[in-house]
């Protein structure tokens, strides 16, 4: 790249200079091979008649067949239902932690993690233990009133795990904006004459609307694009089960699971374009300098009584898995039994023997996804905020389109435009067998976390920061390197843990990509063993230790940078 | 909306209010007359803010009440209490237009749709914002968003009209042509107005009378001319305007008193009866007059010697410092075309004339 640098006569120098425009061309490059291409691929093939010309008539045979139908409109009712669910969740607990005072507003605050860390997959088996037509509630609920309620049942299972496991993306969206409105804005309508349930439904509702309908469409896109809890809950009739089934079973020609793949795309763009489309023009950060947010209230006795309760009972049902899991790890006998029968750690053992190389796989392959994740984030974060580079916009936006692309649907891309590539440098190893495609396909998934991340940090920063430097005598890159890199830190950091984490626990495109057990990393390791009923104890103690290690991982790289990064908020603000 | 509204009284009676043991406001009294326009003027901390925000509702005194047209309004929540204000941010929706923005009071109050649109267009009118309705209050200057939060507030014809710092946002121009306009407005629907500034010049050159806050305690009420002409204390002479503060002693000498400076000597005190004892005066600087040694003095004042030390010329008049035996005196002289006035370093004589020292309270 150094070649690259022309010195231009200064006077006569352009918008941006030569070495801007190659790193924005080489990200440019990146995002074309591993996301444009490969997206682009699935489409054409959705659409193409096998002669080179355009038909529809693939898009006709799917909605022939009954099962995909069906698939399509579950997908449908999962998604609108799963964030329905979402919303009754969050609104009561986003509402009380902003307008009343009381002590659970960090734990609330807190749970916005717990979904990051654990997949809702391996959730969802505990979840069948636990609220199962012969789970532990059910079971309670027979004895006590005789009567059971039929949360797990079909699609049903699905909803309750993906609306337990997603509502806190709603919730900090929805705490954010809340947080954001100015008490003016409140105070002025009392004012003039308005109060209660008026004043929230004009006021304080509208303003925080654009944070609502972020978390809603991010809550709907990963609930579309989730492909192990309905495997693990056998719900195949869905479209993200049924696109994997037909390429793994009929093979990577059969049409149909392509079709799914593009009705997956829409579904998920058509979700983050309303989003935007919501949002557009409505920045409502409403807070002034010196003034306050909302007011906060005391809670009446009865109040209290109520927040208290709704929190308790959320707590108890979104801390479920988790407990259940970490049981689930340590049982020897648990079935048709409100608790396990017996303990043992024999799993963790079983674990420790069958696996130690999809640990160091998911470190590997998640290490390089995060730090690749972050050059590009800070990278396309300086271009935008900082340069006049052209094409700087798109690259923000094809980062942000992302976000809305299904795993499976990027892992289908991915082995039918590689398919026979062979590695450089390599005896004729396939580029479609290797993990260098994993670690890739992570990158490209977990860049907009990345991406939302850095810029985040680099807005916070005044350029006078940087024009100080510069004005005492540092070029460009010294600038780069001394000033914003360090003050961006917090915000790389948190970039980092968040794509680290969320890669870690990334199974749609895994299943796809993963083509021999010695590549496979913890996420499909625990698949597996969650397909069995006698893998269900080594499944959920490695499901732990995935836990554990992002948990340590998180700790450590704070510690790492001291105090200076507020890297706990960066990262709520994130989620 | 033309035709004055009904004018009402504002009385605070003994109010307190205390942030834990900090005390925010303590025993304030003040009556505002009907129809006034009345400033709360004080440095920022000094609870002048608090004051709008209790008769507005949004917090609730410790002790004593706060009445509107003779009623207690202590208990009253805001939604229920009919006084307008305006705020310093102006607390504009961003999600409604300016006409929704404006309509809000008026559909609050269950009005006829037409007659929420009769008013709320009434309202803009009056602020001169009649054909920005239909825009976003994001798409405005700051100016015309004070219009709009004006119009906002003024729309429901409220029994007394806050205006909490109108003038702080606006560019230095812009807050004297709207303080002409706030007054002209307030004049024509004749409205009981109070409004808070940190700003003295603001609160002397618009309101008809004007209470001082300092550590939520009021030191003064009165015009601004009683303001300016008898401070009650030295907060107030030292908050309003420049002044010069002498401590020393008054002595009775010949057939009237004597102020003994403690740095610049004698002076005599035209008609002042006080007793004898420690006391401090004060005098503006445009009170004192600066002359060449060796000219003709006037006879009615008494004649110091001094030397000049600094020099401020701004426009109208210049502002020297003078040392005076072993203390300091701010000298204001009128400027005209061609005087080069004194250089510092000039011996000079300062005339004190003995019916412009205004004698303080003792602390």
């Amino acid at each position: 790249m150094a070649g690259l640098t022309l010195r231009l006569p200064f006077r006569a120098r352009a918008d941006f200079t030569w070495s801007q425009a190659a790193v924005a061309a080489l990200i440019a490059a990146f995002l074309l091979v591993f996301l444009i291409v490969p997206v682009v691929t699935v489409v054409y093939v959705a659409f193409a008649d096998g002669a080179g010309g355009v038909t529809l008539s693939h898009f006709g045979s799917f909605f022939s067949l009954s099962l995909m139908r069906e698939s399509f409109w579950n997908s449908i009712y999962v998604g609108v239902w799963s964030v329905a669910i979402a919303t009754i969740i969050a609104v009561p607990l986003a509402y009380f932690t902003v307008r009343f005072e009381f002590r659970g507003a960090l734990l609330i605050q807190t749970l916005g993690i717990l979904p990051l860390i654990m997949p809702p997959f391996v959730g969802a088996v505990a979840m069948q233990l636990i609220f199962g037509r012969s789970g532990s509630v059910n079971l309670l609920l027979n004895d006590w009133f005789g009567f059971t309620i039929p949360f797990m049942e079909g699609l049903n299972g699905v909803i309750f795990v993906e609306a337990l496991h997603y509502f806190p993306f709603i919730l900090m969206n929805l705490v954010v904006a809340l947080n954001n409105i100015d008490s003016s804005m409140e105070e002025s309508a009392q004012n003039l004459g308005a109060s209660g349930l008026r004043l929230f439904r004009r006021i304080v509702f509208p303003l925080a609307m654009p944070g609502y309908v972020a978390g809603a469409a991010l809550v709907f896109i990963k609930v579309f694009d989730d492909l192990g809890t309905p495997l693990v809950l056998h719900q195949t009739n869905l479209l993200a089960p049924q696109a994997y089934l037909r390429i793994t079973s009929i093979g990577i020609e059969d049409p149909i699971g392509y079709v799914a793949s593009v009705i997956m795309v829409i579904a998920s763009l058509l979700a983050l374009w309303l989003a935007m489309w919501t949002m557009r023009g409505k920045d409502y950060a409403t807070l002034q300098r010196g003034y306050a947010g909302l007011a906060r209230r005391r809670l009446s006795p009865g109040q209290t009584i109520i927040a208290y309760g709704w929190i308790a009972l959320v707590l108890a049902v979104v801390l479920a898995p988790h407990l259940g899991i970490l049981l689930l790890s340590i049982a020897k006998v648990w079935s048709f039994s409100v608790l396990p029968d017996a303990y043992t750690l024999e799993h963790y053992a079983t674990v420790f023997n069958d696996s130690p190389r999809m640990i160091g796989n998911t470190m590997l392959y998640c290490g390089i996804a995060a730090t690749l994740d972050v050059v590009i984030a800070t990278a396309i974060a300086y271009l935008m905020l900082r340069t006049k580079v052209p094409g700087r916009n798109a690259l923000d936006f094809t980062v942000t389109i992302a976000l809305a692309i299904p795993g499976v649907v990027l892992g289908i891309g991915y082995l039918r435009t590689f398919r026979g590539i062979e590695i450089p440098f390599t005896e004729g190893e396939l580029l479609t067998a290797s993990w260098v495609l994993i670690a890739l396909g992570y990158t490209v998934r977990r860049l907009p976390y990345a991406l939302r991340s850095c810029i985040a940090a680099l807005q916070q920063m005044h350029v006078s920061l940087e024009e100080a430097a510069e004005n005492l005598g540092a070029p460009k890159r010294r600038t780069i390197m001394r000033v914003v890199v360090p003050l961006m830190a917090g915000g790389m950091l948190a970039g980092f843990i968040i794509s680290f984490m969320t890669a870690a626990v990334e199974l749609s495109m895994t299943l796809m990509l993963v083509s021999s057990q010695n590549d496979a990393p913890m996420s499909y390791g625990i698949y597996l063993y969650l397909q069995s009923a006698a893998g269900r104890g080594p499944g959920a103690a490695l499901g732990i230790l995935a836990v554990l290690i992002v948990a340590v991982g998180t700790y450590l790289s704070h510690r790492l940078l001291g105090g200076r990064a507020n890297t706990a908020g960066d990262i709520q603000r994130m989620a | 909306m033309t035709e004055a509204l009904k004018k009402i009284r504002v009385d605070f009676e003994n109010v307190s209010l205390a942030y834990g043991k900090t005390r925010v406001l303590t025993d304030v009294s003040i009556a505002i007359e009907p129809g006034e326009f009345f400033a709360l003027l004080g440095p920022s901390g000094s609870g002048k803010s608090t004051l709008l925000r209790l008769l507005a509702g949004f917090l609730q005194p410790r002790a004593g009440s706060i009445r509107v047209g003779g009623e207690d309004v202590t208990r009253v929540p805001p939604w229920e209490r009919d006084i307008g204000m305006v705020f310093q941010n102006y607390a504009l929706w961003p999600h409604m237009t300016v006409r929704q923005n404006v309509a809000f009071g008026l559909e609050e109050r269950r009005l006829p749709r037409a007659e929420v649109e009769r008013r709320a267009a009434a309202a803009l009118d009056l602020v001169g914002l009649g054909e920005f309705g239909a825009r976003r209050p994001g798409q405005l200057s700051g100016g015309q968003q004070q219009r709009v939060a004006l119009a906002r507030t003024i729309a429901i014809e409220p029994k007394v009209l806050l205006l909490d710092e109108p003038l702080s946002n606006l560019d230095a121009k812009l807050r004297i042509h709207m303080r002409g306009e706030l007054l002209a407005l307030q004049r024509k629907l004749g409205i009981t107005t109070i409004f808070v500034t940190h700003d003295q010049e603001e609160a002397l050159s618009i309101a008809d009378r004007v209470a001082v806050l300092d550590q939520g305690i009021i030191q003064q009420v009165g015009t601004p001319v009683e303001l300016y002409d008898t401070p009650a204390n030295r907060f107030i002479a030292t908050f309003v305007g420049t002044i010069n503060l002498l401590r020393g002693a008054l002595e009775a000498a010949g057939g009237g008193t004597v102020f003994r400076s403690e740095t610049l000597g004698a002076i005599p005190l035209a008609g002042a009866t006080a007793a004898a004892g420690p006391a401090e005066v004060a005098i503006r600087p445009h009170a004192l007059q600066l002359a060449a040694p060796g000219k003709p003095l006037d006879g009615g004042r008494s004649w110091l010697d001094g030397t000049v030390t600094e020099r401020e010329f701004l426009g109208e008049f210049v502002r020297y410092n003078v040392k005076v035996g072993a203390g300091n005196l701010v000298v204001d002289q009128p400027h005209y075309m061609g005087e080069s006035g004194f250089a510092p370093g000039t011996g000079v004589k300062v005339g004190i004339n003995s019916a412009q020292i205004k004698l303080l309270k003792p602390a």
